[in-house]
């Protein structure tokens, strides 16, 4: 028996909820796609914004000062796989998994025990406490979407302020052409040192204000968080570019990244409306991803061929 | 040089062998504890059984405890190290640790402790009580016919009961389906949700509050290390839980037939101390389970879901 109603009064944590991992894949764009560099530490940095901030928060820190330092430890890590793979020549996916490998040790190392647990009721909320408590809770849906919305706000104008000034270019530049950036007196490593960097602070704040919405940090809760940051970029990419063909400007293309999050979560609240086993979630993530990531390609492939088979017709 | 060194390195391991050796004359034990996780159940088990042996066997026992902060390959790694550094005797705490160790050893004793059902952790047959072989222990099942009773005396108007869990845990299974079969004699409609880990307890959680007038939570690991996320989830929605255990309810739920932990523990090790003075065979010894289960009540969750638990109840304090 499915209710409309039911479906409906679920959504918003879904949006909540889409909105927190939105600012991961926000981090995982950077890498991903502006410096076309696959990382994967960022399962572990997300775990580890959590053991930050939950941590902090239980000695008697004030919840955004959590969040800031979170994201400083994330920026460390980032920085870390960035030397294992500039400096030391280890191939980036191997250097990002090293890095991850390794967190799992300092998170533990960070919380004493796999999960720690702070409660909203304990500790308030922000405009409750003069600021001292947490930015957002599940126990409070509507408020933490705002919250997540201004946050993510400042986020993007932010990158989009970075990513415009001339080491932000030069940044770009290296994404898209690391030997013409050599070329042009870029240095190629450390720009994928600042932008490996950024993209772990990123995550880590994410892992962070999730620690806060949902009260929990544990050492699992960043495993596959790559995967639904991909989720999230590919259908916001996607969405993109049905509403603006491919001439959207670079800010409105990091907004959809966000909302692809929050389409992500909202398609699992569907799913799990529709009664379909929760335990083949991760599968159909993963073919969902697989296939957007291989239409662009396929596409490129059927041009080619049919301009090969264009000229070919006309030699003969 | 080189060699010199060798030879003494290989003279201290002579000699801290030969000190091993002296120490077994002296009837000293070696017992490793691997816990799967933290949380408050599975702490008071491994502190009741470190205190009751301690007890038993005053100065005659090293403790080797380690925590697998619930990764099953890292339980491996710890009970493998127990027998390979020839430990007398293992303490298994919660299911996954039980199953690494069996796997991992068939001569040196296995304790289990907060497992709920040796049959189905072992894959075991027609279970009748007793493991046989290395392994012995005791039980956290507290009886799942009195917890889905308990329905009928705090929510008698609920009619649809979701029971929450995590789908890697085999023994949340095993309870799910008890106590689903339970309630559905009962009269009461009955609908299962699990989550994989912990990134999904807040999605599942709000659709199981959004299908169902009250919840269900088996003694489920993963479901313990989430109970903050669970009940930001269901108190809000008005559906109160009733749990398989203390340390959930005091978390997230109005209700539950408690067993001790630290009771379970104390048993164990009083087991444990009985195999290793040689009393008993843990070939012969059968599980054994928690004999007095009080009904408890969380009186913070209670009180906003305007529950008003009968006489017979103890609050958690």
């Amino acid at each position: 028996m499915l209710s409309l109603p039911n479906l409906l009064t679920r959504l918003p944590a879904g949006v909540a909820q889409g909105i927190v991992w939105g600012v991961m894949a926000l981090g995982v764009y950077i890498t991903f796609r502006l410096l076309d560099v696959a990382d994967l530490s960022v399962d572990g940095t997300f775990a580890t914004g959590g053991a930050v901030a939950v941590m902090l928060m239980l000695s008697g820190a004030p919840g955004w000062a959590a969040l800031l330092a979170a994201a400083a430890v994330g920026v460390a890590c980032g920085l870390c796989t960035g030397l294992l793979h500039t400096k030391l020549g280890i191939p980036a996916i191997l250097a990002g998994i090293l890095t991850q490998f390794a967190l799992y040790s300092i998170n533990l190392r960070i919380m004493g025990k796999s999960n720690q647990t702070a409660s909203v009721k304990k500790f308030g909320l922000f405009w409750e406490t003069k600021g001292r408590g947490f930015l957002l809770s599940s126990l409070y849906i509507p408020q933490a979407i705002l919250v997540g919305l201004l946050l993510t706000a400042l986020v993007i104008a932010a990158l989009y302020w970075y990513f415009g000034t001339e080491q932000g270019s030069a940044l770009r530049a290296t994404g898209a052409n690391p030997h013409m950036s050599r070329a042009l007196g870029i240095n190629v490593g450390n720009m994928k040192l600042i932008g490996l960097a950024l993209s772990n602070g990123l995550v880590a704040l994410s892992g962070a204000l999730m620690t806060q919405f949902q009260g929990t940090a544990d050492v699992n809760m960043g495993r596959g968080a790559i995967v639904i940051g991909l989720a999230a970029i590919v259908i916001g990419e996607v969405l993109c570019d049905v509403c603006f063909r491919k001439g959207a400007n670079f800010a409105v293309r990091l907004a959809f990244v966000v909302l692809g999050g929050v389409v992500y979560y909202l398609v699992m609240v569907l799913i799990l409306w529709l009664r379909l086993d929760p335990n083949d979630l991760k599968l159909f993530t993963a073919l969902i991803v697989a296939l957007f990531l291989a239409v662009p390609h396929l596409r490129a492939q059927r041009r080619e061929s049919a301009v090969r088979r264009r000229t070919a017709g006309k030699e003969a | 040089m080189k060699k010199l060194i060798c030879i003494a390195l290989a003279l201290a391991l002579c000699l801290s062998l030969t000190a091993c050796g002296g120490g077994n004359r002296k009837k000293t034990y070696q017992v490793g504890i691997c816990q799967l996780t933290q949380h408050p159940a599975l702490d008071a088990a491994t502190k009741g059984f470190r205190e009751a042996l301690e007890e038993a066997m005053p100065g005659q026992i090293t403790f080797d405890e380690k925590n697998a902060n619930g990764d099953i390959a890292t339980c491996a790694t710890i009970v493998n190290g127990f027998v390979s550094g020839s430990c007398d005797l293992i303490l298994a705490n919660a299911t996954p640790a039980l199953q690494a160790a069996s796997s991992a050893t068939q001569t040196i004793p296995i304790l289990g402790t907060s497992i709920t059902e040796y049959g189905v952790a072992l894959d075991i047959a027609n279970f009748s009580g007793t493991v046989g072989g290395n392994v012995s222990g005791t039980s956290d099942l507290a009886p799942l016919d009195q917890q889905a009773a308990m329905f009928a005396e705090l929510l008698p108007a609920a009619q649809t009961i979701g029971i929450l869990y995590c789908s890697g845990e085999p023994n949340s299974k095993y309870q799910a389906d008890v106590v689903k079969a339970e309630l559905e004699k009962a009269g009461r409609t009955v609908r299962i949700y699990t989550f994989a880990d912990s990134n999904d307890v807040v999605a599942v959680t709000g659709q199981a509050c959004g299908e169902n007038d009250a919840l269900y939570i088996p003694t489920d690991n993963t479901a313990a290390e989430c109970t903050e996320a669970i009940t930001n989830i269901a108190e809000p929605a008005g559906v109160p839980i009733i749990c398989g255990e203390e340390g959930i309810c005091a978390g997230c739920g109005i209700a539950t037939l408690s067993i001790s932990y630290y009771e379970l523990g104390r048993t164990t090790g009083a087991m444990a101390a009985r195999i290793l003075k040689g009393e008993a065979k843990i070939a012969e010894m059968p599980i054994e389970y928690y004999q007095n289960p009080v009904k408890k009540y969380n009186p913070a969750l209670c009180q906003a879901h305007g529950i008003t638990p009968p006489a017979g109840y103890e609050a958690i304090g």
